[in-house]
């Protein structure tokens, strides 16, 4: 299935992109899918999908837009 | 007593004479130092009611006993004094050789006060000060004072010096250091230029006054190392502070059109992966490894250090997104030394009331080169314009009327930093109850908001969570002083500091006792802001208006059609005060201040207020 997936701030650096759609096999969970951008999991991040935040458990469907960053503290 | 050297230096420009004052080891372990230090000094110091550009303000240099020794990330120092802009207590924290040097020199303190008959600088060696013509450099910009200064004292030197901005008196100048730090956003500049004061040069050769020095050496550039190396496993200085621009984008949090916007499709212009493209140079603070400060080359050429703050409100709150233009405006704020927050929420508010026909004038959103030249001319206070514009928003707002005040984005009289709280309730609180102004040291909880609770709630929750975070960045960070971004940007352990406090003094602190502190420091800048403005009303606590207007509400995107509620913001607001143990005023009550150790500073106050 095909999600789009933005990526924020310094985890750009990690993931090697800022955003792109990419191809990922069904079912996958959020955490999964940090695992294949091979983004550093020991820092919390904040996730959301379609614009509402959302646990490293919840389950990824088809055109989700997917926002991975970290989790920022306000400088 | 180990820790603290034991010792302020006064100093006074009026008579140029200065003398070393013994403090006592009770006040230190009450107020640890910093923005503590500051605060009870202007508590017991100032009258009531002074004029804060006048002599009988104080300005106060303070570190505390972690400062300079090497520990993530010990080289900032706090500048105080009553504010002209908020008119309460003021204060701000920057990066500087001082928090070395001056320890060094065997204080902890400055106690600044009168005023000078000439421009003038003052050079600290250990225990010796000197009172030097300023002459040479007054009327110039903060690089080429610190140039000059440099030439003259050496670049190991302690420097803080202040622009036109500080010497002309504008309402938000802040004190400047290693040319590219800054603080003292609540007008700690223009204190320091209505002392004739042009500089402080201090230069130390003592030792630290540590309990176990080999330990807390053995510890302190032990963690040093490891906040490094977390730095470069994350990647979180490739983009620096800017790293957030983007997300504030994304959460509908990003100040754009003085805060009517809360997201653009052109920010990505301005964001951090832009910033580090055209990054020519990497600069930080003394004893840090973190190294924020990313500089570029701004339209005139010139290297401009940015972060997120001065980006957001030079670049997308102007409606501005060409970065090099944005880099300049931060230049010229930096060069005149005033704050580039205010600036940019100042000439965002005068385009507004522009728009809203409430004033008139010539410039618009987006105009980069008129922007420059109401920076200059602010910097400068030249005309009615210059003037105006030099006085801050809430004052420009009282001038112009037709309910200007409404979109003038302040808090007490100090401007709100980078982040857009039209939908965000918990850190509008965290704005409206911050005791200096809408400052974003003292709390911050966007992330909690979205994170961990509903963003439309108005629950305890929220109030709680501002109130843990003021006990850790506005008190902590703020009275140790020490900077925040290793715990808050790399999960840096907040229980790594009692250690580092405790090898320094030889105490056994454990974090509920700095949270102690840090409430009694939270109370008694109320109470001073009570001392000043008896009529005081909980309405000083409230964030800008045009965040509770529905007709601003955003028409698309994350947060279409929702604005801040009136009465779940009290709400909200009650719970803070509950909490806190405060009145319905936002003023601690007689209990509260009792509980906290300040029954006779609660004595002082009911001469002339009553506490509930």
């Amino acid at each position: 299935m095909k999600v789009q997936v933005r990526v924020i701030g310094y985890l750009i650096h990690q993931a090697g992109f800022g955003e792109k759609e990419v191809d990922l096999p069904c079912p996958i969970t959020a955490d999964e899918l940090l695992t294949l951008l091979g983004i550093e999991k020991s820092l919390p991040k904040f996730l959301t999908k379609n614009g509402k935040g959302i646990t490293p458990n919840e389950k990824l469907e088809e055109g989700d837009l997917i926002v991975i960053a970290p989790l920022y503290s306000g400088g | 007593m180990k820790g603290w050297t034991g010792n302020i230096m006064r100093i006074n420009l009026s008579d140029k004479t200065y003398k070393k004052e013994p403090y006592s080891e009770e006040f230190a372990q009450k107020w640890v130092g910093g923005r503590g230090f500051a605060l009870k000094i202007l508590w017991d110091e100032l009258k009531p009611g002074i004029d804060p550009l006048g002599p009988e303000n104080k300005l106060i240099v303070a570190l505390g006993p972690i400062a300079g020794a090497p520990a993530p990330n010990t080289g900032k120092c706090v500048v105080a004094a009553k504010s002209p802009i908020t008119g309460g207590y003021g204060d701000g924290n920057l990066g500087t050789r001082v928090s070395i040097e001056l320890r060094k020199a065997g204080y902890d303190a400055m106690i600044i006060e009168g005023q000078a008959e000439k421009p003038t600088y003052i050079s600290m060696q250990d225990d010796q000060i000197e009172f030097l013509s300023a002459e040479e450099i007054w009327g110039k910009g903060t690089y080429a004072t610190n140039d000059w200064i440099y030439k003259k004292h050496g670049k190991s030197a302690g420097v803080l010096n202040i622009g036109q901005g500080g010497e002309n008196m504008v309402l938000y100048a802040m004190i400047r250091s290693l040319e590219g730090r800054a603080g003292g956003r609540p007008g700690m500049g223009a204190v320091m230029g209505s002392k004739n004061l042009k500089a402080i040069v201090v230069k130390g050769t003592k030792d630290y006054p540590l309990a176990d020095p080999a330990e807390y050496k053995r510890i302190g550039t032990q963690d040093l190392k490891k906040v490094g190396e977390i730095d470069k496993k994350t990647g979180w200085s490739i983009q620096s502070t800017n790293g957030v621009l983007a997300w504030c984008n994304e959460v509908a949090a990003l100040p754009v059109h003085n805060f009517r916007k809360t997201h653009h499709p052109d920010a990505w212009k301005v964001d951090g992966v832009r910033l580090n493209e055209a990054r020519v140079a990497t600069y930080g603070c003394p004893n840090c490894t973190m190294r924020c400060g990313i500089t570029i080359h701004d339209a005139e050429g010139h290297e401009s250090e940015l972060d997120y703050e001065n980006i957001g409100l030079l670049g997308p709150n102007l409606d501005i997104f060409d970065f090099p233009q944005v880099a300049s405006l931060n230049w010229l704020c930096d060069e005149y030394g005033i704050d580039t927050m205010s600036a940019g929420c100042v000439l965002s508010f005068y385009a507004d009331a522009i728009e809203q026909g409430a004033i008139d004038g010539d410039f618009k959103f987006g105009d980069a080169e008129k922007a420059k030249e109401l920076l200059t001319m602010t910097a400068h206070r030249t005309g009615t314009l210059g003037n105006l514009l030099a006085d801050g928003s809430r004052k420009m707002a009282q001038k112009i009327g037709k309910n200007s005040i409404a979109y003038a984005m302040q808090v007490k009289g100090l401007e709100v930093a980078a982040y857009n709280c039209k939908f965000i309730p918990g850190m509008a609180l965290a704005f409206g109850t911050a005791p200096i102004g809408a400052h974003h040291k003292e709390s911050w909880i966007i992330t909690y908001e979205l994170r961990e609770t509903k963003r439309e709630s108005y629950g305890p929750e929220k109030a709680q969570k501002v109130i843990d975070l003021q006990r850790i960045r506005g008190g902590l960070f703020e009275y140790l002083p020490a900077c925040r971004f290793p715990w808050i940007e790399l999960g840096w352990g907040i229980e790594n500091y009692p250690i580092y406090f405790n090898k320094a003094t030889g105490l056994n602190w454990s974090l509920d006792d700095f949270w102690k502190v840090s409430d009694r420091v939270y109370a008694l800048m109320k109470l001073f802001w009570a001392r000043e403005f008896p009529d005081c009303q909980r309405s000083d606590d409230y964030p800008p208006a045009v965040w509770f207007d529905p007709a601003n509400a955003d028409t698309e995107g994350p947060i279409a059609g929702k604005v801040l509620e009136w009465d779940k913001y009290n709400q909200l607001l009650d719970h803070f005060y509950n909490i806190r143990g405060w009145d319905d005023r936002g003023i601690p009550t007689l209990k509260t201040a009792q509980a906290l150790d300040l029954s006779s500073e609660a004595a002082e106050l009911m001469k002339t207020f009553k506490l509930k």
